[in-house]
């Protein structure tokens, strides 16, 4: 294949692979603690680069090899449930799941049946150095900026909050983040917001502006691989046509 | 000739980046690389749902923002599971890692509709037999089954023997009867039902009205006509008088409490959900063009 059309290839490729990520931001645009991700463009460089250097004539394909998720800080909104929290900051709440410790910006939290605060799935809420957060029934909950809780002005518990560098955490769904192998807890500096809840900071539009610009895109590199193909065509029909 | 390298991609992109991928999950990876057609699709389409659902919620608030005692309800959405087309750590070069990987997410799912028990508004009717719960208190109902419901409307009314009914009939639990020659009604904050009878001037004591609570309010069951039933999520029913420490708040005569759909809010959910579904529809779109433009790719 030539080179015009394997790199329109490649960035059709590319583009439909942003086109995706997008959907899945859109899709969560409501979604409480959301991050969106955006795609990491990097180019492919062919095994033949670093062989012919006199040529000049290098293949590079761009390609979608990873993402980033846009930690930054989503709009808190008022809602007036005492058990929603919001972080405002940096950090994430720990929950104990069943499969170990995950981490979610997401703070709609409640008390289970067993009095422990929980997560919305009924997980429990991770308290500092571990273990669940016991709360009395039917008194009222303070939260204090630090994550300390308090009932009748006592302390019931306070919060583990963790931060991560970026890049060092893993999506796996329901709102949760997984820390990749090695990578260690940071103190968060970020301050607990009682009443609140973190919006999804996927902006809309933002995210309309970039749709137009991928299909835009898509469309140049459609037409630019037409043409590759038109040229292949001359190529074959007319250059080695033999006249009689 | 282009198409093929486009739909199996394996030519360019599995090949001196991403060797681990290759040799660990060849056949998983196939298995991606078919549906990678429609993911852009489905993730939208997955919003569309989701905020269908939003909408729906919204226009039952907004239908029962007159509803005495109705408790809005919220919407909570939780993103899907992530596809990782690139593994984090996987080899990029003789002598680097790949730092994140690639992740696509498979768009989002309702997990719930929470109950806000948010206090509502009091408004005054002037009768006597209407109460207002201030705190987290449930009156209890004794429901023609037997079983007992739980309810914040607090419009009662008399029945033909004297009992204290809500507005289905079903009697306030435990039971108080008022006579028929009683003049002046009063419930005191602390839930003592007393009235006077003609010609005597000493107040008699019908009964206590008793509340409920929960550990877990929003894990509470909707049944319509304004009542709750237990369930294993909320916990049992712990039953206190008015006025007491544990929280269950005091009664006011005279009074209704109104639904804590605050209108405003829900105008402001539908726009955002609305404007919501509108750009998950645009990405439809958008992944359909693109797909039929691969689709005229070959002519």
């Amino acid at each position: 294949m030539d080179a015009i059309s394997t790199s329109a290839a490649s960035g059709m490729r590319a583009r439909m692979e942003s086109l995706e990520m997008l959907a899945n931001n859109l899709a969560n645009v409501e979604t409480g603690g959301f991050k969106a991700d955006r795609e990491f463009f990097s180019i492919y460089t062919g095994d033949d680069a670093s062989a012919d250097p006199q040529t000049g004539d290098i293949q590079t394909l761009p390609l979608v090899e990873t993402h980033w998720t846009d930690l930054s800080q989503g709009n808190l909104i008022n809602t007036a449930n005492p058990l929603d929290f919001a972080i405002d900051g940096d950090g994430l709440f720990a929950i104990d799941t069943q499969g170990g410790v995950r981490y979610t910006r997401n703070g709609n939290f409640r008390i289970g049946p067993t009095g422990i605060l929980t997560a919305a799935d009924g997980s429990p809420v991770r308290a500092l150095g571990g273990g669940p957060i016991q709360l009395q029934p039917g008194i009222a909950v303070e939260m204090l900026p630090d994550g300390t809780m308090q009932q009748s002005g006592q302390p019931v518990g306070q919060l583990e909050l963790s931060a991560f560098d970026r890049g060092s955490m893993d999506k796996i769904g329901a709102n949760y983040f997984v820390p990749l192998d090695g990578a260690k807890a940071k103190q968060a500096t970020g301050v607990v917001q009682q009443g609140k809840l973190e919006q999804s900071n996927v902006g809309a539009a933002e995210s309309s502006v970039r749709l137009v610009a991928i299909m835009r895109q898509f469309e140049m590199l459609q037409k630019a691989m037409n043409i590759g193909n038109e040229l292949n065509r001359k190529a074959i029909e007319e250059v080695a046509r033999v006249t009689t | 000739m282009a198409l093929v390298v486009f739909v199996t991609g394996e030519s360019f992109c599995t090949g001196r980046i991403r060797p681990a991928a290759k040799t660990a999950s060849a056949t998983k990876q196939k298995q991606e690389e078919r549906k990678e057609m429609i993911r852009a699709l489905y993730s939208a389409a997955s919003g569309m749902t989701a905020q269908q659902l939003n909408i729906d919620n919204i226009a039952n608030n907004l239908a029962n923002s007159n509803t005495v005692g109705y408790k809005s309800r919220r919407a909570q959405f939780q993103d899907l599971m992530y596809q990782t087309t690139v593994q984090p750590g996987s080899q990029a070069g003789a002598s680097t890692l790949v730092p994140t990987g690639l992740q696509l997410g498979l768009g989002v799912r309702t997990a719930s509709n929470e109950i806000i028990f948010a206090q509502g508004d009091f408004s005054s009717t002037g009768n006597p037999l209407d109460m207002v719960i201030q705190g987290r208190g449930f009156f209890q109902i004794k429901l023609p089954t037997g079983e007992t419901a739980y309810s914040r409307a607090g419009s009662f009314q008399l029945d033909s023997t004297g009992n204290i009914v809500d507005p289905n009939g079903n009697p306030l639990q435990p039971q108080i009867a008022i006579p028929a020659a009683a003049q002046a009604i009063t419930i005191a904050t602390d839930g003592t039902v007393s009235f006077t009878l003609p010609g005597q001037n000493a107040a008699q004591t019908a009964g206590q009205i008793s509340l409920a609570n929960f550990q877990n309010p929003a894990g509470l069951n909707s049944i319509g006509q304004s009542y709750y039933l237990p369930t294993d999520a909320s916990g049992a029913a712990l039953i206190g008088v008015p006025g007491g420490t544990d929280g269950i708040g005091t009664i006011l005569q005279g009074y209704v409490e109104q639904s804590n759909v605050s209108v405003v809010d829900e105008f402001i959910n539908l726009i955002s959900a609305q404007r919501a579904y509108e750009a998950n529809s645009k990405v439809v779109k958008a992944a359909d063009d693109m797909y039929s433009q691969v689709n005229n790719l070959t002519r």
